[in-house]
């Protein structure tokens, strides 16, 4: 479902891009742990589909380091690699809680079926149904 | 051209704090994905807009970054650069309507010269608000200068006094000339003068774009107090108001005349060069066109100067990144 949700390219359908955003993606891929720019774009490649351009991807590593949602980890080298830190983490989480509310009202709103079972134990979980 | 230089020069869009900053590690990156091949179109394009995109951001004209007083400043200075743009449009204007008044017939003209003094009163008043503009700034730059602290300033300094210098020495000399020229001569018949004439407008938009750099770079540089920004911006938006009041009374200007006095449209400047025409003549389309881009980029930043003040700061996760 992500790779699905990152191809999407317009900015016209509102938040229903947001997983394609740089900054959301680059956070998912450093909560897994620390990686350089270019273990990030493998990572982001594989997970969801998306190739960030060299630009794209340090535009987006300085916008979060600035924010202090990511930071650099000591290195010799000169290939860089950043962590997640804790308002990182906690900035995700709150992104990822706003697709999630969004995805269940699509479902919803698309008539399809969402496990009550489910629902109980995590209100955000769902399953497809034709 | 080295694969190294290659990098360095693409990385050189970047700001110097960044490069410094992220450099090594983008050119890494570059490195890992690529190898020795060549750098995609594509990703040189995609180095090309964040590095723009980042030296924005640096001087406050992107992003949340900045504080809101450096994006006022950053605003303020976008409408100086459109400004320009008009002083351009504005010469070319003046001089193809010299001796208007005295070319066109006089019936019901109450319209078309209110329009006409409107194109004139909105540059004064432009001007007067640039040069206000300047004397605000001038004592913060009087103490940069006395603090010795201007090396930073020297280059573009220096450039816009060699352009201004060899601005107003062309200019005299190609006034003493045509002093000495019949009116004929001076209006198409001599075809050097023609020559000279395009060659110093070249030079007044050279010295305009060379002036309006100065100018950025002076005043991104000093130490200006809140009120002093907050009055430059106030400046910044009343001169917007005056450029729209331009553009929209010189198309009406135009508008009127190309149906009542088409015999004065098509004798105007820079008919005959390409093309001949008393709808559209040349000189009035590229300063109309200039007109609007100086307008686009006055209310761009006028825009910018009042999200600033409103204290607007986009925290969105999503929105954070462009």
């Amino acid at each position: 479902m992500v790779r699905a949700m990152a191809t999407r390219t317009t900015s016209t359908s509102g938040g229903l891009d947001r997983p394609n955003e740089p900054s959301v993606l680059i956070l998912t891929s450093l909560a897994s742990g620390d990686k350089h720019g270019y273990a990030l774009t493998q990572d982001i490649t594989k997970f969801a589909g998306v190739t960030l351009g060299p630009g794209t991807l340090y535009g987006a590593i300085a916008r979060l380091e600035e924010r202090g949602l990511i930071a650099p980890t000591p290195s010799d080298d000169r290939r860089q690699p950043y962590r997640i830190t804790s308002s990182g983490r906690a900035a995700l989480v709150a992104a990822l809680q706003q697709m999630r509310q969004l995805a269940d009202e699509g479902t919803m709103r698309l008539g399809l079926r969402v496990a009550k079972s489910q629902l109980a134990r995590r209100p955000s979980v769902v399953w497809w149904a034709r | 051209m080295s694969r190294a230089d290659r990098v360095a020069k693409l990385l050189g869009w970047y700001p110097p704090l960044w490069r410094a900053k992220y450099g090594p590690g983008l050119a890494a990156l570059l490195e890992d994905t690529y190898g020795k091949g060549k750098i995609p179109a594509k990703a040189q394009i995609s180095l090309i807009k964040t590095g723009v995109a980042e030296r924005a951001r640096e001087t406050g004209l992107l992003g949340d970054t900045a504080s809101p007083l450096e994006r006022q400043r950053a605003g303020s200075l976008l409408v100086l650069c459109g400004w320009a743009g008009f002083m351009l449009a504005g010469a070319l204007f003046a001089k193809f309507t010299d001796n208007w008044g005295a070319s066109t017939s006089n019936g019901d003209r109450t319209l078309v010269r209110a329009m006409y003094a409107t194109v004139q009163w909105g540059g004064a008043a432009g001007a007067l608000l640039v040069l206000t503009a300047a004397l605000i700034v001038l004592p913060s730059l009087i103490r940069l200068v006395r603090s010795g602290d201007w090396t930073s300033l020297r280059r573009p300094v220096v450039q816009a006094l060699c352009t201004g210098t060899v601005f107003v020495a062309s200019s005299v000399g190609l006034i003493l000339w045509a002093h000495h020229l019949s009116y004929r001569d001076r209006n198409g018949a001599l075809v050097s003068y023609e020559i000279v004439v395009a060659c110093w407008s070249v030079a007044v938009g050279v010295c305009v774009a060379v002036g309006t750099s100065a100018a950025v770079s002076i005043t991104q540089r000093l130490d200006l107090s809140r009120r002093k920004v907050q009055s430059l911006s106030t400046m910044a938006m009343a001169l917007t108001l005056s450029m729209a009041a331009i553009l929209a009374a010189m198309i009406t200007w135009w508008k009127i005349e190309a149906s009542h006095a088409p015999a004065f449209m098509r004798d105007g400047i820079g008919n005959g060069f390409i093309v001949t025409s008393s709808t559209f003549p040349p000189a009035l389309v590229v300063a109309s066109i200039l007109m609007m881009i100086g307008l686009a980029a006055a209310i761009a930043g006028a825009l910018r100067v009042a999200h600033a003040r409103r204290g607007g700061a986009g925290t969105h996760l999503g929105g954070s990144i462009s």
